[in-house]
């Protein structure tokens, strides 16, 4: 019996006994130094290898890696234990309660306005017409004139005027935009124009000086009432996310001919009437007509060959009806307690 | 503009629908009805009462009246008007009837029990006379309620005929299928010499003038039926004589005027331009300066009226009037209207005649005219013949209406018998020279300015056929794509990214002050010559002074937040229309720390627009920050600033500000962004750290290193900056990684030292001195 039999033997228990009882994961590395290292008490037994027989090293050699293994495995399960602890003991302590309430978002928003326009905009793109700009001040050429309104025309008291010591103008209406379009465009033309207009009126709850229009024209060969009030049905249909029921009766605009009014009938009760319609069941919406003949020569297209329909879409209105807004002046009042809301 | 249900009703035959119906008809084929409003509905349960006995009551000044009140039989009621006496014949209500907003009760005054009450035109509504109750000069109590249908003026505007109950009348009759009919009697227009000259300077300015002088003619109060038709419409009785010139103006929308025919000077009226300095005493009382753009009525002493306007105060009607010249002229409709918009002075005359009124209308008004004062002033006769001096226009050309037409305009056919029905209903003339074209002759009321194209037509079938009979129908049009509005695309991806940065979109105003404007060094702005408030008279150059408000107002209410607004900059040019720049303004508010962290959000925004911006130092404007300002720069160009708003401006916290050019944002962002080959050799990397003085901007070493670097430097990174020991008071420390890279090949350690004492010993020969 080989001496080394004993050490062999003695450092295995000892060693797997050691790794059993370690409390934290450096006792295993001390374990390893200790039986395993380069002076670790098996390497002591591989020192006496020269002085043995062939035979007999080859015994030692082979019982030597197999106490290795044996331990090895021993310190790598042990090691993969503790880890899996320390996993546990972290995922543990790293809980969250989820139902704490999230911080607040920090989110812009866009103006009422500008999310409607914004939705038009958008129909009308996807069915062909061109969405054009004009200046806020204006010609009293392209405001009025060229729309048909001479200087002394009744028509003009109805547009209060804010006029400028150049003796321009603030524009009144997105209309003069109509003749620019036409003007640079030509026929056939499908337009839309959304902007700032101005009227000189008193401020109050349901009056603003400053508002937002949307205009729109379609100049073509053989346009029809039948087609306007498609493209209206169209708009309203989208607009309100629902069918709406239609009416147009006569109304006065010189720069178109015939015009009309358009009214839907109140969404609010559905015809019999009630305080938002003022009893009559039908909400006035958007004057609208096929342009006069004049304004076409005006703009240099023969009437005889084009006619058209142009339309002008109250956006401020329509903004604070889709969002139920009872004063229009928060509109322009720049308040974030009003506007983070949209 | 008023309309009597009543009144309407006299001048239709079979006339069913009910006043809110036929409000509802009107509204849908011819003119916005506002409302429909019962007038004095009480008056169907006033009965006549002949005063029997009025006696006083002791310690009151009422008086106990027994009366005998028709139907209601015999009554004893307490009356306080000093006008009640036996004999009298005056109107009763009685209990029960609710007048205005109180109900007539019995009940007991000054001991007597009073049951019911004597009333006065003004109580009953049927006048404005409230100094006694109503003295009736019959025994029947005539005025009955009334229903007041209130038309939209402004849906009025292209139809002068409109502005009387027979033009409404015809409408009413047209859509009823009812028949209208004519309250004038041309007839009665006597033949013969006039007794008074007219001579007209001007025919464009008044096309016609006809005038009739009467005689012994009786001036006193109307008789209480024209009172009260007067009052339903809103107008105010004055006296028989004016009341029936009043009349006549709301029922054929002609308007008229009676002078008094003794104060008149000489034999002949003239219509001319007012000479310059000539003045006139209107009938309110008002004194007018006139200008030759003025046109007025004159006798041989000077004006009597402002035409169409206004008549004169001397040669008004008065109790003493026996002889009166009647007017019913026609005018220039946009010489009216300028002259009233020039004394700023709008009459009921004016407001009709801007309409441009038709010239064949002044006979029909005198006829009516005759009839009316023959009934209100009895003994009234008439003096000669007519004065009528007028240039017959000729007649407006028929207008040619090609059905086929027509009805591609409409959207859908129509019977032709129907188109023909429609127009003759509202007294067009129709022929067919040729099948399926009809000839369609205007009558004069529709001529003057409303229907002269064949355009007009379309509307006047289209409203009575009624548009809901057309079926929506898309057109047919080529598929084109439609140019796309850039500026418009640019500006929405710009809101996208903001709102996305947590920024809020708000609209200001255009409008700025003088102060604000001073406050802000904005010289040069394009002024409202009428602003609607002193605070309004300017248009704004620049969106900061809105987002200055916008800062100072939420402040109140946030301790931070972020807003942005997009909007046109107008500015002044020296001719044509001022330029318009949308801008785009974005503010940081903190009420708490240092402000670095608002400045620094912004200038990384700023970088999110365009990659391509940097802040360049530069001079402070008056409300910014001296030490916190800078300019954005694209290439060489400013396109806008970052600044933090000075303290003097924002109090409490700081502010942190961008404004940016969109337009030159967009104009230098890249169009079309070419793919760069990925580096596939290493690239070598070194820090370098220069000493500068502190205050030196980091842009400005990075731009010079870069100089130096050449074509080797890759990419050039900041990495810190710091002052402090070691270094010397008042310098820093400034430290970047540069990478540097041939493009072909992998530099060698030797060549990456080159290039690297290249750039050292290029910063030293600035005097910069580097820690390496």
């Amino acid at each position: 019996m080989n001496p080394n039999d004993e050490v062999i033997a003695g450092a295995r228990d000892r060693a797997l006994e050691r790794i059993a009882a370690a409390a934290v994961e450096a006792d295993l590395e001390a374990v390893r130094v200790e039986v395993l290292g380069r002076k670790g008490l098996l390497a002591g037994v591989s020192k006496d290898f020269g002085k043995m027989a062939p035979e007999e090293r080859a015994r030692m050699g082979k019982l030597l890696n197999a106490v290795k293994q044996e331990v090895e495995t021993a310190l790598e399960s042990r090691k993969a234990a503790f880890a899996s602890a320390a996993l546990a003991a972290r995922l543990d302590s790293e809980w969250l309660d989820l139902t704490l309430p999230a911080p607040p978002p920090r989110r812009g928003s866009l103006h009422p306005v500008t999310l409607i326009q914004t939705e038009i905009e958008d129909l009308f793109i996807s069915m062909g017409f061109t969405v054009l700009d004009g200046p806020e001040v204006e010609t009293e050429e392209h405001n009025f004139d060229a729309l048909n309104i001479p200087g002394d025309h009744p028509a003009r008291d109805a547009q209060d005027t804010f006029w400028l010591t150049d003796g321009n103008l603030l524009r009144t209406h997105t209309s003069p935009v109509q003749v620019r379009g036409m003007r640079k465009l030509g026929p056939p033309l499908r337009m839309i124009a959304p902007g700032r207009v101005f009227r000189n009126e008193e401020v109050d709850a349901s009056h603003e000086h400053t508002f937002y229009q949307l205009e729109g024209m379609m100049v073509d060969r053989d346009v029809s009432v039948a087609h306007l009030i498609f493209f209206m049905k169209t708009l309203l249909t989208s607009i309100f996310r629902r069918e709406v029921t239609v009416r147009l009766r006569p109304g006065y605009f010189p720069f178109v001919e015939p015009g009309f009014e358009l009214d839907i009938q109140c969404l609010i009760c559905g015809g019999p009437g009630c305080p938002v319609c003022k009893q009559s069941g039908w909400v006035e919406l958007l004057p609208c007509g096929l342009v006069n003949p004049n304004v076409l020569r005006m703009s240099g297209i023969d009437p005889e060959q084009w006619n058209g329909f142009a339309f002008g879409l109250g956006l401020t209105r329509l903004a604070m009806m889709r969002y139920a807004i009872d004063d229009i002046r928060l509109l322009l009042g720049g308040d974030l307690r009003f506007l983070n809301q949209f | 503009m008023k309309f009597s249900y009543n009144w309407l009703c006299e001048l239709v035959d079979g006339l069913a629908a009910d006043p809110v119906k036929l409000g509802q008809l009107i509204t849908m084929k011819t003119a916005e009805c506002d409302g429909v409003e019962t007038f004095a509905p009480w008056l169907a349960r006033v009965a006549a009462a002949k005063v029997l006995s009025a006696e006083p009551i002791e310690g009151s000044h009422n008086r106990k009246a027994v009366v005998d009140a028709g139907r209601y039989g015999r009554r004893t009621v307490v009356c306080g008007a000093p006008n009640c006496r036996a004999g009298m014949v005056t109107a009763y209500v009685p209990p029960g009837t609710e007048l205005g907003s109180m109900t007539i009760g019995k009940r007991v005054v000054d001991g007597v029990e009073s049951d019911g009450m004597l009333a006065s035109g003004y109580e009953l509504g049927v006048n404005r006379d409230h100094s006694g109750i109503l003295e009736l000069a019959g025994d029947v109590f005539e005025p009955g309620p009334d229903a007041v249908i209130e038309i939209d003026n402004k849906s009025l505007t292209h139809r002068p005929d409109l502005w009387g109950h027979h033009g409404m009348a015809r409408e009413a009759a047209a859509i009823a299928g009812a028949k209208l009919k004519e309250p004038a009697r041309l007839s009665r227009i006597p033949a013969g010499a006039a007794p008074v000259k007219v001579e007209i300077e001007d025919y464009t300015l008044c096309p016609r003038y006809s005038a009739l002088v009467f005689e012994n003619v009786t001036v006193r109060p109307s008789p209480l039926w024209l009172q009260c038709r007067l009052e339903a419409v809103g107008l105010n009785s004055i006296n028989n004589i004016v009341d029936v010139t009043n009349f006549v103006m709301a029922e054929l929308a002609q308007p008229m005027h009676a002078f008094d025919a003794d104060k008149l000077r000489g034999d002949t009226i003239f219509a001319r331009p007012a000479r310059s300095g000539e003045r006139i005493l209107a009938l309110n009382g008002e004194t007018y300066d006139l200008t030759p753009s003025n046109t007025v009525i004159a006798d041989a002493g000077g004006p009597i009226a402002i035409a169409g306007v206004i008549g004169g105060g001397e040669s008004a009607i008065s109790e003493i009037t026996t002889r009166i010249v009647l007017e019913s002229a026609n005018f220039m409709a946009s010489n009216v209207r300028r002259t009233s918009s020039a004394l700023k002075l709008r009459t009921d005359a004016s407001m009709r005649f801007e309409k441009a009124q038709d010239p064949a209308n002044t006979l029909r008004g005198l006829a009516r005219a005759i009839e009316l004062l023959e009934q209100v002033s009895p003994g009234i006769r008439l003096v000669g013949g007519l004065a009528d001096a007028w240039r017959p226009k000729p007649a407006p050309q028929p207008i040619t209406l090609p059905l086929e037409w027509l009805y591609r305009k409409l959207g859908r056919a129509v019977e032709k018998d129907e188109v023909r029905r429609i127009l003759e209903s509202i007294e067009f003339g129709v022929a067919e020279p040729e099948p399926g074209v009809f000839l369609v002759t205007v009558p004069s009321w529709r001529s003057t300015k409303d229907i002269a194209i064949k355009d007009d037509l379309v509307e006047e079938v289209g409203r009575m056929i009624g548009y809901g009979s057309i079926t929506p129908r898309p057109p047919m049009v080529a598929a084109t794509v439609p140019p796309t509005n850039e500026e418009r695309r640019y500006h929405r991806r710009v809101r996208e990214l903001m709102t996305d940065e947590g920024f809020t979109e708000v609209y200001n105003y255009s409008f700025v002050s003088d102060e604000t404007a001073e406050k802000f060094g904005h010289a040069d702005l394009v002024r409202v010559s009428n602003p609607i408030a002193v605070g309004q008279n300017l248009l704004r150059k620049s969106l900061i002074p809105g987002v200055w408000k916008n800062v100072l107002d939420n402040a109140r209410h946030f301790d931070s937040f972020r807003l942005f607004e997009i909007g046109q900059e107008i500015h002044k040019r020296a001719e044509g229309l001022p330029e318009e720049t949308a801008h785009l303004a974005a503010a940081v508010y903190a009420k708490a720390g240092d402000g670095r962290e608002g400045l620094f959000e912004l200038k990384r925004v700023a970088q999110c627009l365009a990659s391509t911006i940097e802040v360049e130092a530069g001079e402070a404007l008056a409300y910014e920050h001296p030490a916190r300002t800078g300019r954005l720069k694209i290439g060489g160009e400013t396109v806008g600033r970052l600044f933090e708003f000075h303290p003097s401006f924002v109090e409490t916290g700081r502010a942190a500000v961008l404004d940016i050019d969109l337009g030159a944002l967009e104009r230098l962002l890249p169009r079309m962004q070419k793919y760069t080959q990925i580096r596939r050799l290493p690239a070598s990397a070194f820090d370098l750290s220069v000493i500068t003085e502190l205050r030196r901007p980091v842009g400005w070493i990075e731009r010079q290193l870069t100089t130096l670097g050449g074509v080797d430097l890759l990419a050039i990174e900041f990495l810190r900056e710091y002052a402090g020991a070691p270094l010397a008071e008042g310098t820093k420390s400034v430290s970047f990684r540069l990478t540097v890279g041939a493009a072909d090949r992998t530099l060698s350690s030797d060549e990456v030292g080159v290039i690297r004492a290249r750039i050292i010993d290029g910063m030293r020969g600035w005097n910069y001195e580097l820690r390496v």
